[in-house]
């Protein structure tokens, strides 16, 4: 846990039911100053609802927020000034263009500088479509746009809902190097997503949300390295041996992939959870047993964190964009 | 003044501001070219001699107004109700507060900018209207000698300025409702509802109907003209005198405004 003075954004026993419906259950986030924070969680966990408290749109039932240090209450819009937020789906008016629909933005709120806007413009790529009409644009467009307004008054809190939403590999290599920078320039990116191997390239801290509550938050490389994984594929016949010659190691865990048919046998994964630097110590296990791994991967896995933390509750879609997806470290992460 | 001045540029580059007037005109443009051409063809009957005063000055004067303020009321509500429910279909509103911006002052300047507009419209459908009359009074052959008329000159700013009152309160009332359906169509949808519901509940509850929005509207600019295009069974209804009627009508435009910044200022927006 940081030191409370380096919070950029902290909640505390944060509440929030719609009707009968508990959306969140005394959410306890910090944030450090100058990080990108993953804020991750499956479908329904409350990601959203945090992020329109976060930003005024809705008002808790109970609990506390501080923006950049100072308490945020439904009285204190003001906070708001130094904070940029893309919340759910970019909102424009369909019938102005991208430079007429930021120019309405920056009507509200705090002041923005002259020239703010042809550098945003130009900061995301569209400059060039800057006079054509919203209505007209692509959902990476849009989304582009909306990050552009998101930085409208240079925040030093930027809190975005899903940034890499419709965005093509270009767009988002781009939108990740453009929040590192500023992360990198002392402002706070808070970055809700269920892309994990996004999150996974991109934040320094990360929270994990399920059915209301924190279930872990820390520095990335901790959670990770903590969460160290070695797979190896063998002939599912030489499972139970491998078990036990591993078991020395570290615990071992069967993946439910499905199995992974050759000329002669039917393989599968194995799972052993070790630091991914032990992975020639686990080759050498394997083979002092007389067991060949036909594959071996090591790697860490915010996927496996994230489903082990959620209690698997990931929707179909957040499985199937976890799946096959390259880590931090370039290996590719079975399914689990 | 920035959430106002931005509000207008947004409203001057907004197709339904166009699409209103243009109804407005082109309605208008119809009913004077037709009632030119029946006054031409023939004086005799009474429906040839309503529409001769159409394009006589300067009681056309009256008629123009009227038709304006009555089919004006209409395209009033709907749109105020179609800026208002769009800030939160199109999710602009989440926008503006998420920025840290008064919910209260965004509304009230929003709707300030509406104003300016009905007033805008008005003048260009009144200036339009007056021209497309002239054209009606060469083509039936009337004499255009009063249209410089003092005394209905005279007394044209002030019809004029509660004219505007009246629309703009009920452009107020669509907005009011649009902000509680927090839709564009269903506000258009209700508002509509609303005038048409106003205007055949006049038949059975006339005492009560009088101090209704439309109906009030609708006495604060009384012209005598007749001829306005209005909700059904007005006109069974027992007006109001103009002046009490016009307090009536800042009544309701206070309320309108009072209800749309309460309920926005207490909502809890999603989506």
């Amino acid at each position: 846990m940081t030191s409370p003075g380096a919070l950029a954004l902290a909640t505390r026993g944060l509440r929030k039911s719609y009707g009968s419906r508990l959306a969140l259950d005394g959410l306890d986030l910090s944030v450090p100053s100058g990080v990108v924070y993953g804020f991750l969680g499956p479908n329904g966990a409350g990601k959203t609802t945090t992020m329109r408290l976060l930003t005024g749109l809705l008002h808790p039932d109970a609990g506390a927020i501080e923006l950049l240090g100072r308490p945020f209450t439904r009285n204190d819009r003001q906070r708001l000034f130094e904070v940029g937020a893309l919340v759910e789906s970019p909102s424009f008016y369909p019938y102005l263009s991208g430079r007429a629909n930021l120019r309405a933005l920056a009507a509200a709120g705090a002041p923005v500088p002259k020239g703010r806007i042809e550098e945003l413009l130009e900061l995301v790529g569209l400059r060039e479509r800057a006079r054509d009409k919203v209505s007209g644009y692509s959902l990476g467009m849009k989304q582009r746009l909306g990050i552009a307004g998101a930085l409208l008054s240079d925040p030093r809190l930027l809190l975005l809902d899903e940034p890499a939403n419709g965005l093509d590999p270009a767009g988002i290599v781009a939108m990740r190097e453009t929040l590192r920078r500023l992360a990198a320039s002392g402002k706070t990116v808070f970055v809700s997503s269920h892309l994990l191997a996004e999150v996974q390239v991109l934040a320094d801290v990360v929270g994990i949300i399920a059915r209301g509550r924190l279930v872990r938050e820390g520095p990335l490389e901790s959670l990770l390295t903590d969460q160290g994984v070695v797979r190896v594929r063998l002939p599912v016949a030489a499972t139970e041996r491998a078990r036990n010659a591993l078991q020395a190691l570290g615990p071992v865990d069967v993946v439910d992939a499905p199995s992974v048919p050759t000329n002669d046998s039917v393989e599968m994964w194995l799972a052993i959870h070790v630091e991914p630097s032990r992975a020639a110590e686990v080759n050498r296990t394997l083979a002092e047993a007389g067991i060949f791994a036909s594959g071996l991967e090591s790697g860490t896995d915010l996927e496996m964190l994230f489903l082990e933390l959620t209690g698997g509750e990931a929707s179909s879609e957040g499985r199937m964009q976890g799946i096959g997806t390259p880590d931090a470290k370039g290996t590719t992460g079975a399914a689990s | 003044m920035r959430i106002f001045l931005s509000g207008l540029r947004k409203l001057v580059g907004r197709p339904a501001s166009f699409v209103s007037v243009g109804l407005l005109v082109g309605l208008l443009g119809l009913i004077v070219i037709a009632s030119a051409t029946i006054a031409q063809r023939d004086e005799s009957t009474a429906a040839a001699r309503r529409a001769l005063a159409m394009v006589t000055f300067p009681g056309a004067y009256d008629l123009i107004l009227s038709f304006m303020l009555g089919l004006g009321g209409l395209v009033a509500v709907i749109y105020g109700a179609a800026i208002a429910g769009s800030e939160w279909s199109w999710g602009t509103l989440k926008n503006a507060v998420a920025r840290g911006e008064s919910r209260t002052r965004y509304v009230l300047s929003t709707f300030a900018a509406i104003a300016v507009m009905v007033a805008v419209g008005l003048a260009i459908t009144f200036v339009l209207g007056v021209g497309i009359a002239v054209v009606g009074a060469s083509i039936a052959g009337v004499s255009t000698s009063g249209l410089t008329d003092a005394d209905t000159l005279a007394r044209l700013p002030a019809l004029a300025g509660r004219g505007w009152f009246s629309v703009v309160e009920q452009a107020a009332l669509g907005f009011a409702i649009a902000t509680l359906t927090r839709s564009q169509l269903a506000g258009i949808g209700a508002g509509i509802a609303f005038y048409f519901g106003e205007g055949f509940a006049s038949i059975f509850l006339p005492d009560i109907i009088k101090y209704m929005p439309f109906a009030v509207a609708r006495a604060a600019v009384d012209t005598g003209a007749g001829g306005g295009f209005e909700g059904g069974g007005n006109g069974l209804t027992e007006a109001l005198t103009p002046d009490t009627a016009l307090l009536l009508v800042g009544a309701w435009l206070v309320g309108s405004l009072v209800v749309a910044v309460a309920f926005t200022e207490r909502a809890e927006i999603t989506g």
